[in-house]
């Protein structure tokens, strides 16, 4: 038995996030708020906070609409769950949208809701506007487009007084201080870019950008894993495959070599990796969704149903209030003794005179104290249910011995129910048909009962006779049928793992190495691009040698992706490999790789001179979206040219033709 | 329930791109078609754009491994043109059933018939 070595799913869930207090310091001067926009994540927090107070999956699941228009509610559009309001992400997997397309934005309608969310989150309540400079990251030479209208919704939108724009890549160098002089390698979700900085300047036409990165790694290991094992298609979810990248993936030092070890039969005994999908018992229930899916459907149907139920007795207490408080009003008016209005104002309300309208009132009331009532009695239930404790009859003893016994004895009593059950079934079933001994039996009980004298029903057990021939399920066969699903659940929980869980494992040999290669060798997912060492290659190509030198002694690997065991060695081992005998060369990996762009993007904003590198409104309105003031960390700048206007369409020496087009540029 | 209230937030100007449900909506541009536009205008030889940092293609020889199993492949069965890297990989090839091939051809960029 080799049950240590298996590996258990974790399944993380997501926490929703709070909203943050939004303090007078906050409010009033102005702080500087950061946000690192990734295609994987995105970080937010204020200039002056250690850590990010919101990180979150940039991604937002857009729930279709109700279709159900039976009740007379009006369509209730569930709402848009964003970033760690997924919970469960695989349940709204075909929902889920995202402002990127690779590592630039480009779907804006989303990325509003994404600021609305950051926002909301941080509790800002100023009115009419976001009173903070923003510092955002973008992709390396974002499209000027792009950058365009991110602006024109944080200015336009949001009233925000100025904007920085920055590449995490290069926030994240300088937060780790290693110098002026590096080639920094990123490895982002969508994809890694090569970047060399020689004396704190960007050499931005020798940067290269391989198109691949952590999402493709996620999708090739989520279709490895599927192919490899068919039966387990819907058990094998990205979460996992993500899980799986995240926590057992490494980089091999020598990819060949280590593949090579995995040929031998009892290295690869020795070494697999085992996963366990979780086990469902499928049992009572033969549909397609998993018992653990069905649980939790139910469990969010009947809150819904809840919440529904509530708000419906609210209105209702609301709206008798009102009534009520009309009525009382009118009480009133009768009491000082102006019966002209009384009169039109009953008149109004269809009451017929002072004693109805005293009936009509202490019916309100009642009511109203109904539904109080009514209220604080779900309120109560919902509370009870949560506190229920697990059920105590099914306690299993500590002794392992009595255990054992007591496992033994459980499973007898769930064997001996099964078989009850499916005797009954049969029975049924055979007395349904014709010719068969079942019915044939039916039949003479049925005869026998026709035949029976006065003395019929002295006995207690003449009646089991209606039992035994009626055709539908009986009582006993439901009180058996509760006492099976709690053996049930009670064996799932207790019942070490049996032969059948063995059939759910996943067996990992040479997988966790051969997707992270996928950025040494793209063409293993048919992707021709040149991989992570060939294109350092290429690009030390472009320099000369002192300056090859000087970029080969400071790799700089940062990035989410980045963070495989191993990677540091092999980029070592290959720059070993292609750069001249002799020579030397250091690799040095970022001390948060995912992270460090926003603390560095944080003390940039921190800085003295951050207020010289802001896009103001001004600015904004003056030189369009696309504006960028450089700075240390920021993208190049080039304006978009005009386009080019096809003269031969334009007859020159035409006036009226210049004159239209000076109206329409105003 | 509460949504009508969360669409509402105080901060915020107006609403700049989400539209109201039902009403019609934007098309954004992809990144591709971004790209297409921008390659369409006259800009200065200096100018670094995301198009023109692509990583150049690979001039190595393509390592060819086995699609069932990640070994070495010196083999391609002629059937399938699966990778395979021994004869007991060979006879599972042989039995995979027709989606599956189709997928670990799909995923290794091969299931077009140009190239």
């Amino acid at each position: 038995m080799d049950e240590e070595n298996v590996i258990i799913f974790k399944d993380y869930k997501t926490v929703p996030d709070v909203v943050h207090e939004y303090s007078p310091t906050l409010k009033f001067e102005h702080i500087p708020l950061i946000i690192d926009n990734g295609s994987y994540q995105c970080r937010v927090g204020w200039s002056i906070s250690e850590e990010p107070h919101l990180i979150f999956k940039n991604l937002i699941a857009r729930p279709r609409k109700d279709r159900c228009k039976k009740d007379a509610e009006p369509p209730v559009t569930p709402p848009i769950q964003i970033g760690n309001d997924i919970i469960n992400i695989e349940a709204v997997r075909f929902q889920l949208k995202t402002q990127f397309d690779k590592n630039v934005v480009t779907h804006f309608e989303v990325q509003e809701q994404v600021c609305d969310y950051i926002f909301s989150h941080l509790g800002i309540d100023s009115e009419g506007a976001v009173n903070h400079p923003i510092v955002m990251t973008e992709a390396f030479v974002t499209p000027n487009y792009s950058r365009q209208l991110m602006s024109e919704l944080l200015f336009e939108g949001y009233g925000i007084p100025a904007v920085s724009y920055g590449v995490d890549s290069l926030f994240s160098f300088y937060k780790n201080d290693i110098g002026d002089t590096a080639l920094l390698v990123n490895c982002g979700y969508h994809t890694i870019h090569i970047i060399p900085v020689i004396k704190g300047k960007v050499i931005a036409e020798h940067a290269r950008r391989i198109n691949l990165g952590g999402s493709e790694m996620i999708f090739y290991l989520h279709k490895l894993l599927q192919l490899k094992y068919p039966v387990h298609v819907n058990a094998i979810t990205m979460s996992r495959a993500e899980e799986i990248l995240q926590e057992h993936c490494s980089v091999a030092l020598d990819y060949k070599e280590e593949i090579t070890k995995w040929a031998n039969a009892d290295y690869y005994d020795a070494n697999v990796k085992k996963l366990q999908l979780p086990v469902i018992q499928s049992s009572s229930s033969s549909s397609t969704l998993t018992a653990e899916q069905q649980k939790e459907r139910k469990k969010e149907m009947a809150k819904r149903l809840l919440e529904i139920n509530a708000r419906k007795r609210e209105e209702r207490l609301a709206e008798d209030e009102e009534q009520l408080n009309q009525l009382l009003a009118l009480h009133e008016i009768m009491e000082d003794g102006d019966t002209d209005e009384f009169d039109e104002a009953i008149r109004d309300l269809d009451i017929k005179s002072f004693e109805d309208l005293q009936r009509q009132i202490s019916n309100k009331q009642m009511r109203i104290e109904k539904n109080k009532q009514r209220i604080a009695a779900a309120a109560n239930a919902e509370e009870s249910v949560d506190a229920r404790p697990p059920p105590g009859r099914f306690q299993p003893p500590t002794d392992p011995d009595a255990f054992q016994i007591w496992l033994n004895d459980t499973r007898t009593k769930y064997r001996e129910l099964m078989a009850r059950r499916e005797a009954r079934r049969a029975r049924r079933a055979a007395m349904v048909r014709r010719r068969t001994a079942a019915a044939a039996e039916r039949m003479r009980v049925i005869s026998r009962l026709a035949a029976a004298g006065d003395d019929f029903g002295n006995h207690d057990s003449d009646w089991d006779a209606y039992k035994s021939i009626s055709r539908e399920a009986d009582s006993d066969s439901e009180a058996d049928g509760e006492r099976l699903v709690e053996l049930e659940e009670v064996l799932r929980e207790y019942e070490p793992i049996p032969a059948k869980h063995r059939e759910r494992q996943l067996h990992l040999a040479i997988e966790p190495f051969r997707v992270p290669e996928l950025m040494f060798q793209p063409s293993m997912l048919g992707n021709l691009e040149a991989g992570l060492a060939e294109t350092m290659e290429y690009l030390f190509k472009h320099f000369t040698p002192e300056e090859q030198l000087l970029l080969a002694n400071n790799v700089f690997i940062t990035g989410g992706s980045s963070q495989f065991p191993g990677l540091k060695e092999r980029l070592e081992r290959e720059l070993l490999e292609m750069r001249p005998f002799k020579s030397t060369h250091k690799v040095v990996m970022a001390k948060n790789p995912s992270l460090d762009a926003w603390y560095g993007a944080r003390d940039f904003a921190s800085s003295n001179a951050f207020e010289n590198f802001c896009i103001t409104k001004e600015d904004y309105l003056e030189m369009g979206g696309e504006y960028l003031k450089e700075h240390y960390a920021s993208n190049p700048y080039f304006k978009s040219p005009a386009p080019i206007v096809d003269t031969t369409l334009v007859p020159a020496g035409d006036s009226n033709v210049i004159k239209e087009e000076v109206i329409v540029d105003c | 329930m509460s949504n009508e209230l969360e669409k509402y937030y105080c901060f915020k100007r107006e609403n700049k791109f989400i539209v109201k449900s039902g009403s019609k909506k934007r098309m954004w541009r992809s990144l591709k078609q971004i790209l297409t536009a921008d390659r369409a205008l006259p800009w200065p030889n200096e100018a670094v754009l995301y198009y023109s940092i692509n990583a150049p293609p690979t001039f190595k020889p393509i390592k060819k491994y086995s699609d069932i199993s990640g070994l070495p492949a010196p083999y391609m069965d002629r059937h399938s043109k699966l990778y395979f890297s021994n004869a007991e990989e060979f006879a599972t090839v042989r039995n995979l059933p027709m989606d599956i091939t189709a997928g670990y051809l799909q995923l290794r960029g091969a299931n077009t018939i140009v190239g």
